[in-house]
């Protein structure tokens, strides 16, 4: 009603808006001017469905009656995915073991922020749970590897456990005070590591977890990689070689407060710390249900 | 003229006087007289004024945002309105409103839930047309194969509804919190929002919670929100009415922030909502679902 009325400038006026009273119609001097707008293009109608007349398809042959070939035809030349020959880039790509990759520069980021507790060993519990790594185990992941971007500022003392581990990053780790080891987990023990809470509502124990394939056994046997299987006392010397190499001075971690913390290690065949395989957790009443018999005790101790 | 000039006379003969014209080399000034020993009176001091404010916000808010306030009344008299004032928080109560966002989850709560049990019989279903109505040539007629083709009349759908149709989808979590956030602060910005500090009323007849309302210009709709259990004068004056709705605080939702004028809410509605609404804002992603047990990420360290 009031918008209709008054003259061309004032209709002008208010319906550019309350604030627009200040600013010129040509814009501010010294400002870019706007483009002034240009006539609308006609519409296109045709009127009907889709569009009218021929509805986008084009004029007669095979694109308007929808008899187009194949996807890749190229009109009887030999197409492109056949004259390419065959190489083996992704043969076996779902039996490839892979590792995601867990940095110096993220750990020590998670440790500032308090997301992980150095004070305590370092699992891949802990690491899924202050989401510091996304672990897929049906794609294929075995676990994660230590990777060395970070080491000049990486200044924690912890306990960590992985899968992988590269040389520099063990060198970093240890020349803080810290303890590295590698260790296996099968599909199955690495899927219930990561989520914890799912599998113990499952009500089933927990089973032992397996040891490396063939493959395997080499890289965790050996104390260059800090693995888990190998000799302590030939972990101590490779600890001694990897300080000579780098040049640092290492710490002596038996005169350390958290000494007990740093040495505490896993068994080959126990998925978590604190709880043994054939264990029964009950969330909901808080209970840990044990096996007694003895055949069941001589399968999960071996 | 020289009224004017006798005048600036007067006033610089009173601020300096004719000392200033002197030559001489200013008088030290005395040295000061030594003080008898008084305690010096110290000045009177008000007596403290009981801070207005009945609820501050629970979760910290971080500079250079700085909490709301609204006025908390009470529903014990109809002119009991300015019992002190409540904190509220800017991330919550004071969001940019967000026409969209509020669009959007307002469709999904009237959508998400929808089935269309709406369904036609094709051809293949409705009764008959299997023999085929005449030969093919030389009858003069069109050629047809069925009797219940889309074609015939009493023949089948061709592309008619195919139900149940479900129509469920779910919006990011965050979308919806936010659609709860911008809704709050709408209201809280049109003067929509009382707060109250219980639900305690002296009787339970409907006529004195319509009589209140009226009296305080509530609107035609109010919704009512409490966290805890409701009292029994107020569910009964409620029950009585059209217009004013009670909803726990858990069912509190964006379509009946929209659909009713005024909302009332307890404080404790208030520190609940608070919460549950900026929880969201620091969480972790969801690895399993909020019902199982989870920790929450430890809140940030404070820079020294």
């Amino acid at each position: 009603r009031g918008a209709l009325g008054g003259s061309g400038h004032e209709r002008e006026r208010r319906a550019a808006g309350p604030g627009a009273a200040a600013l010129p119609a040509q814009g501010l001097p010294g400002q870019p001017q706007a483009q002034p707008r240009l006539q609308k293009a006609e519409r296109r109608r045709g009127r009907g469905r889709y569009g009218g007349r021929k509805c986008g398809r084009g004029h007669k042959g095979e694109r308007q009656r929808g008899n187009r070939p194949r996807l890749g035809f190229e009109g009887g030349q030999t197409p492109f995915y056949l004259a390419i020959p065959k190489y083996g880039f992704n043969e076996g790509h779902s039996l490839r073991r892979q590792y995601q990759p867990l940095s110096l520069q993220r750990l020590q980021y998670l440790i500032d922020l308090g997301r992980v507790d150095p004070t305590q060993p370092i699992d891949l519990t802990q690491l899924t749970n202050a989401r510091g790594v996304t672990v897929q185990p049906l794609k294929r992941d075995y676990g994660i590897q230590l990777v060395e971007e970070g080491a000049d500022i990486f200044a924690a003392k912890v306990n960590i456990e992985v899968q992988r581990a590269s040389e520099l990053a063990i060198a970093a780790i240890e020349k803080n005070g810290g303890v590295v080891t590698t260790s296996f987990y099968d599909p199955r023990s690495l899927e219930i590591l990561c989520k914890p809470v799912v599998f113990f509502l499952r009500g089933k124990p927990i089973p032992k977890r397996m040891l490396p394939p063939e493959d395997l056994v080499r890289y965790y046997t050996d104390p260059r990689n800090r693995g888990y299987l190998a000799d302590p006392s030939k972990v101590a010397e490779a600890r001694l070689e990897l300080a000579k190499k780098y040049g640092y001075v290492l710490p002596d971690i038996t005169k350390d407060e958290l000494f007990k913390m740093l040495s505490a290690r896993k068994d080959p065949r126990q998925i978590f710390f604190g709880l043994a395989p054939g264990w029964i957790v009950n969330l909901a009443d808080k209970k840990i249900l044990k096996p007694t018999d003895e055949s069941l005790l001589k399968y999960y101790s071996s | 003229m020289i009224r004017a000039g006798a005048a600036a006379l007067r006033a610089w003969s009173k601020a300096r006087g004719w000392a200033a014209l002197s030559t001489a080399p200013p008088a030290p000034p005395a040295a000061p007289e030594p003080r008898r020993e008084e305690p010096p009176v110290p000045p009177p001091v008000p007596p403290p004024v009981p801070s207005p404010v009945l609820r501050s916000c629970r979760v910290p808010v971080v500079p250079p945002l700085s909490p709301l306030q609204a006025w908390v009344g009470s529903l014990r008299h109809p002119e009991d309105t300015l019992r002190g004032l409540a904190d509220l928080h800017p991330d919550v109560f004071g969001v940019s409103p967000r026409l969209d966002i509020l669009h959007t989850v307002a469709t999904w709560q009237r959508n998400y839930k929808r089935i269309s049990h709406a369904r036609v019989r094709s051809r293949a279903e409705v009764r008959g047309g299997g023999r085929k109505p005449w030969r093919q040539k030389g009858s003069g007629r069109a050629r047809h194969g069925s009797a219940r083709s889309p074609l015939w009349r009493g023949g089948g759908i061709a592309h008619g509804p195919r139900g149940p149709t479900s129509y469920f989808y779910m919006l990011p979590m965050r979308v919806r919190v936010l659609g709860l956030k911008v809704a709050l602060s709408a209201k809280l910005m049109q003067d929509e929002l009382h707060l109250v500090d219980s639900l305690e009323m002296p009787s339970g007849d409907p006529r004195y919670l319509q009589e209140l309302a009226r009296a305080r210009r509530w609107g035609h709709s109010v919704l009512v929100v409490d966290s805890d259990e409701f009292p029994e004068n107020i569910i009964a004056a409620a029950s009585g009415l059209k217009s004013i709705t009670l909803i726990p605080a858990l069912g509190l939702n964006v379509h009946s922030l929209l659909k009713h004028q005024t909302l009332v809410l307890t404080l404790g509605a208030v520190t609940f909502l608070e919460q549950r609404l900026l929880w969201h804002e620091s969480r972790y992603s969801p690895l399993v679902p909020f019902s199982l047990p989870h920790r929450d990420p430890p809140p940030p360290p404070r820079a020294a």
